[in-house]
């Protein structure tokens, strides 16, 4: 993986586009805090891979797609961060 | 380790700015090399004359004057942002280098933050 | 001048309130009896203060911030810790009548 961008930020806020826009093939994406509320807007395209935070989306009982989105825990997390070559935190 | 700390966000408003300048001192204190970029509004934190003593706050500008002398890498600002805010040589603080590709400049970098 | 209003952690409630007489007084509490090389560094951090509108957020940066202003000799933390026991960050901007700085526990 080069880049992992790791997303905080609801879909209305403009980091989040700003995010979409700069995701290079061979990145993943991990969404974060009320990051996973990409999750439940159907209007949105996710990019893949796709990865998001157990304790977000479980807090506001979320259930996304296991085909579009891996639902992960802080441990993975840390071993997302380590495979990365480099993270983005937007 | 490399980190880019990025402010999008106008001074003053809101405490998330002041947060990020620390985020950047904390790492310089520990010799990290950190450098800090402005995007976006955030361009306006390098505005020369502020004076935020009738809002009761403290200058950034005068604070972002420490950076050198505590290690900051670089003070670094996208050049649209600049010109949508109007700030050129004379109204950009000093020191402040402008870059033209974000995508690249957020390349060289291991680590890319926006805090708050 | 000793009514000056101090916070719990003894730095000044109001900045205007501060004299060299308020720095002798607090210094004092900490048994430090301000000489030369302590005024030295007082004024060091109220001119840093002016220029700066904040005290060196941490003790390392306030190290670093000497080093740059008055070289290596100074700028170390056996000499700071020497003038100023204790964290001298913490113990000189409250003698010199600045703010906490912002990461010293």
């Amino acid at each position: 993986m080069h880049t992992l961008h790791i997303v905080s930020k609801s879909p209305e806020h403009p980091r989040f586009r700003e995010c979409l826009a700069m995701v290079d093939t061979n990145d993943a994406v991990l969404l974060t805090g009320n990051g996973v509320v990409a999750l439940a807007d159907t209007s949105i395209e996710v990019p893949s891979p796709l990865y998001g935070l157990k304790d977000d989306i479980q807090a506001r009982a979320l259930t996304p797609d296991s085909a579009q989105c891996q639902v992960i825990g802080f441990d993975d997390m840390v071993a997302l961060t380590i495979q990365a070559q480099r993270v983005i935190s937007w | 380790m490399q980190t880019l700390i990025i402010i999008d966000r106008p001074p003053y408003g809101s405490w998330s700015g002041r947060e990020s300048l620390d985020m950047a001192f904390s790492l310089a204190a520990f010799d990290q090399p950190v450098s800090l970029l402005f995007v976006g509004e955030g361009v306006l934190w390098l505005n020369k004359g502020q004076d935020a003593t009738g809002i009761a706050q403290k200058s950034v500008e005068r604070n972002l004057k420490a950076a050198a002398m505590f290690g900051i890498e670089s003070l670094m600002a996208d050049q649209s942002a600049c010109q949508r805010f109007s700030l050129t040589g004379q109204t950009l603080i000093d020191g402040v280098e402008t870059v033209e590709n974000l995508r690249a400049t957020l390349r060289r970098y291991d680590h890319v933050v926006f805090p708050g | 001048m000793t009514t000056a209003i101090r916070n719990n952690e003894g730095f000044l409630q109001n900045a205007a309130d501060w004299t060299e007489e308020v720095a002798r007084i607090i210094a004092e509490e900490d048994q430090i009896e301000l000489g030369e090389k302590h005024w030295e560094i007082i004024s060091f951090l109220r001119f840093f203060y002016k220029t700066h509108e904040m005290s060196p957020p941490s003790n390392r940066l306030f190290v670093k911030a000497v080093k740059e202003a008055l070289g290596e000799d100074k700028g170390n933390s056996i000499y700071l810790m020497q003038l100023f026991p204790g964290t001298p960050a913490k113990t000189a901007c409250r003698i010199a009548g600045l703010p906490r700085p912002t990461n010293c526990l």
